[in-house]
């Protein structure tokens, strides 16, 4: 019995013990997210997005796509975070923020009231969707051997060009923030 | 556990990315927004994948990997930017960045 959960876990394990395995990561990722953006302190908002982004990577594990959660973890905790730390660091982290805005005649608040308008559009068209409430099929494990052959394969040209866009970018980034010759 | 539940959960995350960028001045929270948003798209894409009729096809799993990918290129950049914006202003403000002027 216990033995036929522990499996059933393993193998499926939002449909073994239902939403909760989704549901307690996603109410930690939202909580660091709103943190992050409500928060004055540029390197505590910084922590709590980091944490944002380790709660987004458990949420994927749970869904079931296990390289997509650990690629997360990698890119965003091991490379972003860090480097959005460094950028705080070397600019002036004590540099008090001024409240204005692109609404600039409406301050935040028209900020947030447009944030707030497109949540509201957003879950309207969400919850009145005919397929909105398509129950969880059972969960299909996907070998990260098939991601290596379909990554060479159908999809080589999408990416050579992302390994093009990556050195480009990493280029032009190390161009664009070394010293200028005195 | 539907499909709604996982897509709300998305949907309160780009609002919230989207508020970091509509309400804050400060050019690297305007990143971090930027990250957020692209967070909620990927757990869209995931989202999809999970509950499609045919998980055995990979088309959303591979555009999260691409799209994490072209984040992690926007990153480097942007940052790049806001440093060489940081050393020509002495300013993190993106209202201070409002000439073409080097």
């Amino acid at each position: 019995m216990m033995c036929d959960f522990f499996h059933s876990l393993c193998a499926d394990p939002v449909n073994a013990i239902g939403g909760w395995f989704v549901l307690l990561p996603a109410a930690v990722l939202l909580l660091a997210a709103a943190a992050s953006v409500v928060l004055r302190n540029l390197i505590h908002a910084a922590l709590c997005l980091t944490l944002s982004f380790i709660a987004l990577g458990v949420v994927y594990l749970a869904l079931g796509a296990e390289f997509v959660g650990f690629v997360q973890l990698l890119v965003y905790v091991g490379a972003v975070a860090m480097v959005i730390v460094f950028a705080i660091l070397l600019t002036r982290p004590d540099e008090l923020e001024r409240s204005r805005s692109f609404f600039a005649g409406f301050g935040p608040a028209g900020g947030a009231a447009a944030a707030l308008a497109t949540l509201a559009v957003l879950l309207g068209a969400i919850f009145t969707s005919p397929t909105g409430d398509r129950p969880m099929p059972p969960a299909v494990a996907v070998p990260v051997a098939d991601l290596g052959k379909a990554l060479m394969g159908d999809y080589v040209v999408a990416l050579i060009v992302i390994g093009v866009l990556l050195t480009a970018a990493l280029v032009g980034a190390a161009v664009l923030a070394m010293e200028d010759e005195p | 556990m539907t499909l709604q539940i996982v897509l709300g959960i998305s949907a309160i995350l780009f609002s919230l990315g989207l508020a970091a960028v509509l309400t804050r001045s400060h050019a690297i929270m305007l990143l971090m927004g930027i990250e957020l948003m692209l967070g909620a798209a990927n757990l869209n894409f995931l989202a999809f994948w999970r509950f499609s009729p045919d998980p055995a096809a990979l088309a959303g799993i591979l555009f999260a990997i691409f799209s994490i990918a072209v984040a992690a290129a926007e990153a480097a950049v942007g940052l790049a930017i806001i440093i060489l914006v940081y050393r020509n202003l002495r300013s993190v403000e993106v209202d201070d960045a409002d000439q073409l002027k080097g």
